[in-house]
């Protein structure tokens, strides 16, 4: 299987042009890339955190009204060395005429207007197993299921049954620089019907605002510690997200209350539960000569507990020079509850169409919070990627 | 879309003595261009030491009443392609377009603002996004300066200077011609009113009836890097489904 898959892979990256002639011949779409990626820790002992080469292939084949996206990486990693090998990452067909869109397979599955944050969108979990020093798109893991949307020029319905979930990867051993600790993980729930997830998003797209509602029936995706061990259990998300445009400015919310989440506990025989209130606002300027900033805040209430309130906020400043050839960015996630962050500066720099090279410093600092894991971890970065 | 700033149509010829700087300009801006339009379109960007990027875009557009409802896709580089705009531009002055942003990688699109990236220009090129829309008439006061012959063809010299103070150029001055309604060489100069930026339209043909720019370079004078943009396969009046400009097919891309 996997030297299909393997073959299958090379046949995607090999270039070759896009057909498009006409709407009832077969097309054949192939993009991807090559990168790669090294790190090293600022701080003694100055061991390498990341060191991964890989290779992303994507291919569509459409006919008519159907079609099928499969997108696979080839992964050498040095450091982590169970991830090397032939990474699935989506795989689906679909069918998509004016109106209706029905995609089918192992998919990922963006909801809400956050960036980075996750209020409303709970579908596709996260891989965590490098943190957040993946590509954005490595780190959503897609799931198997069912995603059906129906579209009008103002408004769009969209419903998807997950069958098969996916959970937060979280990186357990102790060998991986990024590991949380040697944390028991319960089993995953089994891929069966009365464990299916199902709900739908109605989204509006107007003149001055878009706005959408949103009910899911889930699980808590990342599990949650009670007495000791990472468990999973079911959930209700009913949500709501909007984008307004103000001249230079977009104002984005989202707000979600997650009915029966279950709670952390040390010493209860049964699971707690309770529900929680999720909001984030964020504002997005475009200043022109090619600056933009973003600042996001989030908070987080559980009616439960000794911890009812959290609250995270993140901050984007980034300016385009040279045409468009260097991009600067500087990206932090503030743990405002424990005094945390995790900063990331970075310089892109295209060499030509095909070849960019990267350079970056991530600054980790916290005494509590998420971030205090990683507070030895800051480190300087390299990456080059060849697109095709 | 950037049919729409060379733009086209014969609309037979004018007399130019009967006409001001505004009214030349408006029949610009109204000849007709069909009610929907297709264009692949080839973007080089040229340093002063001769090296050179390429963007490829696909792109329709559909008008509804005086707006205009456009989508377009990259195509190449590999690292933008998939990379979609969505805009609803509005003819009334005043009215903030509509603007969607799709990025693959993100797997997600984004509300942008529809006001400030007018005077940015667009992804790394030396047009505006200005440049590249469809400016309304009394964004600027217009002056027939004279005429004169430019190329062969006889051509109305207009000055253009905008109303609002914070356009990036001063003033312009388009040979505009009489003959295609067409804007040829127009001259952009800056804040201390030297020259700026000079856009070259040629190859103008009919296609469909149509009178079609296949090529505009853009040159910034003071730093002497250009953009040549080639327009490909042109088509006009198109069958295109009003589904085509949405959120939806900006996520499934082409």
């Amino acid at each position: 299987m996997k030297r299909f898959f393997f073959l299958a892979l090379i046949w995607c990256i090999m270039p070759r042009p896009v057909n498009a002639q006409d709407e009832d011949s077969l097309r054949i779409g192939v993009k991807g890339f090559v990168d790669t990626y090294h790190a090293l820790r600022v701080e003694d002992p100055h061991d390498w955190m990341s060191s991964r080469t890989r290779v992303r292939g994507e291919l569509t084949i459409e006919k008519g009204c159907a079609g099928a996206f499969v997108s696979a990486n080839l992964v050498q990693n040095a450091i982590l060395k169970d991830r090397t090998g032939l990474q699935m990452r989506e795989a689906y067909g679909y069918y998509s005429n004016g109106h209706w869109d029905l995609r089918a397979g192992r998919q990922i599955i963006v909801w809400g207007v956050a960036d980075g944050l996750r209020i409303t969108d709970l579908v596709s979990p996260m891989d965590y197993t490098e943190f957040l020093a993946q590509d954005y798109d490595d780190i959503r893991i897609p799931v198997g299921g069912l995603r059906l949307r129906y579209t009008q020029p103002k408004w769009c319905a969209e419903a998807i049954a997950i069958p098969v979930s996916s959970f937060f990867e979280l990186p357990t051993d102790v060998t991986n620089p990024w590991s949380i600790g040697p944390i028991p993980i319960g089993a995953e729930p089994e891929h069966k019907l009365n464990n299916m997830e199902y709900g739908g998003r109605l989204s509006w797209f107007l003149n001055g605002v878009d706005f959408s509602l949103s009910a899911l029936r889930t699980w808590n995706k990342m599990p949650v510690l009670c007495n000791g061990i990472g468990v999973y259990d079911r959930m209700t998300m009913l949500g709501a997200d909007f984008s307004v445009p103000l001249g230079k400015m977009v104002l984005r919310g989202e707000a979600a209350e997650y009915l029966g989440e279950v709670q952390p506990t040390m010493n209860s025989l049964e699971l707690p539960h309770a529900s929680s209130t999720n909001l984030l606002i964020g504002l997005d300027w475009y200043g022109g000569n090619e600056w933009t900033l973003s600042a996001q805040y989030s908070y987080k209430y559980v009616a439960w507990g000794d911890n009812r309130s959290s609250s995270l906020a993140t901050f984007r400043i980034s300016k385009n020079l040279l045409h468009n050839a260097l991009a600067l960015q500087d990206f932090a996630y503030i743990d405002v509850t424990n005094g945390g962050i995790y900063n990331r500066l970075s310089a892109d720099y295209a060499l030509n169409d095909q070849l960019h090279a990267l350079v970056g410093y991530d600054y980790f600092h916290g005494d509590e919070g998420s971030f205090a894991i990683y507070r030895h971890n800051s480190e300087v970065w390299v990456k080059l990627k060849y697109s095709f | 879309m950037l049919l729409l700033i060379a733009g086209l149509i014969a609309a037979g010829s004018i007399n130019a003595q009967q006409l001001t700087g505004r009214e030349i300009v408006q029949q610009v801006k109204n000849r007709p261009d069909g009610n929907t339009r297709y264009a692949e379109m080839e973007l080089t960007l040229k340093k002063k030491n001769g090296s050179s990027r390429q963007r490829k875009i696909t792109s329709w557009a559909m008008d509804e009443g005086k707006d205009t409802k456009k989508i377009m896709f990259f195509t190449y580089p590999g690292d933008v392609k998939g990379t979609g705009f969505l805009t609803y531009d509005y003819d009334q002055i005043g009215k903030e377009d509509a603007k969607w942003l799709y990025l693959p990688a993100m797997k997600k699109t984004r509300r942008i603002s529809g006001s400030s990236s007018k005077t940015d220009y667009f992804m790394g090129t030396d047009f505006t996004y200005d440049d590249m829309g469809s400016r309304h008439v009394d964004e600027d006061k217009h002056k027939l300066l004279r005429e004169e012959m430019r190329d062969g063809h006889k051509c109305w010299v207009v000055e253009s200077v905008p109303v609002d103070k914070h356009e990036i150029y001063s003033r312009k001055v388009s040979w505009i011609r009489q003959d295609c309604l067409t804007a040829v060489y127009v001259e952009y100069y800056d804040k201390l009113n030297k020259l700026h930026r000079v856009l070259t339209i040629s190859d103008v043909r009919k296609v469909q009836g149509f009178w079609t720019a296949h090529r505009m370079e853009m040159k910034n004078v003071q730093t002497e890097h250009s953009t040549i943009i080639v327009v490909k396969n042109p088509k006009y009046d198109i069958k295109v489904d009003q589904n085509l400009f949405t959120v939806s097919k900006l996520e499934k891309g082409l």
